[in-house]
């Protein structure tokens, strides 16, 4: 193969979903590092391992959160890209963006870096990718200079991010922009100097949809809900029904408690509030006619995590319903609790749920002191094996 | 030296005028076409969104297109989804034809709504990770090119999402996608002795192994640990804390392939995606083993699951065994799980569907 | 809470200098002072330049070279 060529990366150039390949040679035609980027992935195609290495110590002063650092195994080959280091930028809540701010970010990132990013990467960073060593303080000065600031990374707070809530969806309970953006500016030292024995992820969404998959991305996952009972508009509801909907077949026979029922005769969607879980279907599938209750807040959740090391864990319920008003000084304080029990209990890389699994979920509740309720539990235990004290 | 800790923009200053007006208010939406929302206001006042698709890994002058559209159309705002995908958001109904042509024009797919497969969440790959088992980019590029008829429809039972993770580290936590890709090893560490002494600290590194695998060297001279390839399960948990244990391995690296997860509490509470390829080889550039089965999945799931049912709630109704039919995939002794919470999975009724 | 003093930081660079990385919190049990004064005093020798974050699987604190 001659020098530059990259005939199995051109394969993916091919095909109508938008080319990732296609991207880094835009850059490529203009940029070192990028250009030797695509040479790096092309031989990883070929090889078919990676040609990255463990980062060193790299970061910005006063930082030990925000920069991954990274170098390929084969910098003789590809010295542009012999140190290609990644700076997380926190993102703006929501992922909304004006078209100024967005430019500048592309101007500091084409004088300072690759040109190659990600938008976004899965945590919720703006994912800057690939500059050397030198360039890290001066790229990160130019961003604070324009308003932006680093996210997290290692045992830290990760960024924290959610769906877009308020903001353009009509079933959001909570306010989970102002949520992030509280939180996050109250946990600016958390995110930036990792000090806990492993990272910690805080997301929320709006509604029991979960659109954000907080419940399974997060130690500390916030869900907003409703205590009071839908609002329907049974008038709209017969307009679904006019227009051809199979109102029994694919609303009420699909509630999972049958908290539903169609009266055929007088024509009006029957509520059986006590029997109603929240779980969104019936809203989902008739949005102009079904609506979710007024007195909202949220249900907070906590433990989810990916399955490094002990398993995976989707978040459990730890209070089930929590009012959600600014400062969310109850939230703050909450995590303060939990942060502090788990950074002097917790083994090195051992995440919240793995230190719960481990002493027990009665022994974190009442060292955070939190009562026990039914709602934390599908069951009770069926064993007997119990310390009475 | 900068100012530090001084946070994100404030959201507030990157709203719309229209979404500043009507934030809180929105009281119903539709979805007019695949990948158009029209939302509308208490105050009755519309927003419309136009979804597009995007690669993730783009480059600066992909996202100053954005902005040119965004300028053009939108008053100079946009936003980005949760998968990737981009969105453009207008108050003026006559935009929306001129955000399409201009996508048509940039060859980027609108779509992602409904009952679709929207953008796949992945990683990095070989792209820039360290402990990658396999590329995550090109999976997602191969897929969609063969799914893509699926982003720009809605005319699924329910919309599937699909995750690639490139190692089980599981960065952005894939493991409750209705189909999930994760690059798998199947070699044990290799152990570079001298550099354990130089890069590595003992205790550290025989902790971080769940099943207990690593141990002291049995000589005390040489100041290292040995792994019990007996009871490695490849997880590479040891080469994040060691990077003198690398797994990484051109034969023996793969993926692996999940199904039936969801996060959304409608109708079933959040459930796990479940393996159900315990192992398919890395074939760059296009992983067509990969592809073919996902395809397959998607195309069974989508002929015999009911209306809004998700495929993990399919699967639940049929049964297990029926899944494996269906999809001709085999039934090994891997599907069988005995790590931490096995017995969980272990059936306890005469039930089953024949 | 009390403030971050000299004579606080300069007992969190001796401890460091007698390891080759450290947590916070074995930094603050070490030396016997409050975890959170200590969090405060290694954030204000981070921006001082004095120390410098590592990760090797989880984040740690060590001297600046």
């Amino acid at each position: 193969m001659a020098d530059g060529e990259t005939p199995l990366l051109d394969e993916l150039e091919k095909g109508p979903w938008p080319s990732y390949v296609k991207e880094i040679k835009r850059m490529a035609s203009k940029n070192a590092a990028s250009k030797d980027l695509l040479g790096i992935q092309e031989l990883s195609y070929k090889d078919k391992v990676t040609h990255w290495k463990h980062g060193g110590i790299v970061g910005v002063t006063g930082y030990g959160a925000g920069v991954i650092g990274r170098y390929t195994d084969m910098p003789d080959k590809f010295p542009n890209a012999a140190a290609f280091h990644t700076l997380r930028i926190n993102q703006p809540a929501g992922w909304f963006y004006n078209t100024k701010s967005l430019r500048t970010i592309c101007d500091i990132w084409e004088k300072y870096g690759s040109g190659m990013t990600n938008f976004h990467g899965s945590t919720g960073d703006i994912i800057l990718l690939g500059t050397t060593t030198e360039n890290l303080q001066p790229c990160f000065d130019a961003l604070t200079d324009a308003g932006f600031d680093l996210g997290g990374s290692g045992s830290a707070l990760r960024t924290i991010s959610g769906c877009v809530g308020k903001a353009r969806c009509e079933w959001s309970s909570i306010d989970t922009l102002d949520i992030i953006y509280n939180l996050t500016m109250e946990f600016q030292d958390e995110i930036h100097r990792p000090r806990w024995p492993y990272k910690f992820k805080i997301k929320t969404s709006g509604c029991p949809n979960d659109c954000s998959a907080a419940i399974a991305r997060a130690d500390f996952t916030i869900i907003g809900t409703w205590k009071d009972g839908l609002r329907i508009d049974q008038e709209k509801v017969r307009e679904y029904v006019d227009k051809g909907m199979d109102i029994n077949g694919l609303i009420v026979n699909k509630c999972p408690t049958y908290a539903l029922e169609w009266d055929g005769k007088s024509r009006e969607l029957k509520f059986y509030e006590d029997d109603c879980v929240r779980c969104m279907h019936c809203i989902n599938k008739m949005p102009k006619a079904i609506r979710p209750g007024v007195d909202t807040g949220a249900t907070i959740l906590i433990g989810g995590k990916a399955p490094i090391i002990k398993g995976a864990y989707l978040s459990w319920v730890l209070i089930p319903f929590m009012k959600m008003e600014p400062p969310y000084d109850e939230v703050k304080d909450l995590l303060r609790k939990i942060w502090d029990w788990w950074d002097e209990n917790g083994r090195t890389r051992e995440r919240l749920a793995e230190l719960i699994e481990r002493v027990g979920l009665k022994t974190f509740l009442k060292e955070i002191g939190l009562k026990p309720v039914p709602q934390m539990v599908y069951k009770p235990r069926a064993n007997p094996y119990v310390f009475l004290k | 030296m900068g100012r530090t800790d001084i946070g994100p923009p404030n959201y507030q200053d990157m709203l719309p005028d229209v979404i500043k007006k009507n934030y809180g208010k929105w009281k119903y939406h539709e979805i007019q076409r695949p990948g158009v929302l029209k939302h509308v206001s208490e105050s009755g006042d519309e927003l419309y969104t136009v979804r597009v698709g995007s690669p993730r890994l783009v480059s600066i002058d992909f996202i100053r297109d954005l902005c040119d559209v965004a300028d053009k159309y939108c008053d100079g705002y946009l936003r980005f989804t949760s998968r990737y995908n981009v969105e453009f958001l207008t108050d003026k109904k006559e935009n929306v034809q001129g955000i399409i042509a201009e996508m048509e024009r940039l060859g980027l797919p609108v779509g992602g709504t409904g009952n679709s497969v929207s953008n796949i969440v992945h990683t990095q790959g070989w792209i820039h990770c360290h402990s990658a088992a396999t590329d995550a980019s090109g999976i997602v590029k191969a897929i969609m090119d063969e799914l893509y008829d699926y982003f720009t429809s809605m005319k699924l039972p329910a919309y599937v999402r699909i995750a690639v993770a490139c190692c089980i580290n599981m960065c952005g936590a894939v493991h409750c996608s209705d189909l999930a890709i994760v690059g798998v090893h199947t070699k044990p560490p290799k152990i570079d002795h001298e550099k354990v002494l130089a890069q590595c600290e003992i205790p550290t590194t025989i902790q971080s192994c769940p099943t207990g695998a690593i141990r002291r060297h049995p000589d005390t001279n040489i100041k290292s640990v040995v792994v019990r390839e007996d009871l490695c399960m490849y997880c590479a948990n040891c080469y994040t804390v060691c990077p003198a244990m690398p797994l990484a391995d051109p034969i023996g690296d793969g993926v692996a392939i999940y199904a039936g997860g969801k996060v959304s509490n409608a109708r079933k509470p959040p459930m796990f995606s479940r393996m159900v390829v315990p192992y398919l080889p890395n074939n760059p550039p296009r992983w067509p083993e990969v592809v073919d089965v996902i395809k397959k999945i998607v195309e069974v799931y989508a002929n015999h699951a009911k209306r809004y049912e998700r495929m993990g709630e399919w699967i639940e109704r049929i049964g297990w065994e029926k899944f494996f039919k269906l999809t001709d995939i085999p039934f090994t002794e891997h599907h069988i799980d005995d790590f931490t919470h096995a017995v969980e999975t272990y059936r306890t009724t005469t039930q089953f569907k024949w | 809470m009390a403030e971050v003093t000299e004579e606080l930081k300069q007992k969190v660079i001796d401890y460091l200098k007698t390891v080759t990385k450290a947590k916070n919190k074995e930094v603050a049990r070490e030396i016997g002072e409050d975890k959170h004064l200590v969090d405060k005093a290694i954030a204000e020798l981070g921006k001082e330049g004095k120390i410098e974050y590592l990760y090797l699987g989880a984040s740690f604190i060590k001297l600046k070279e």
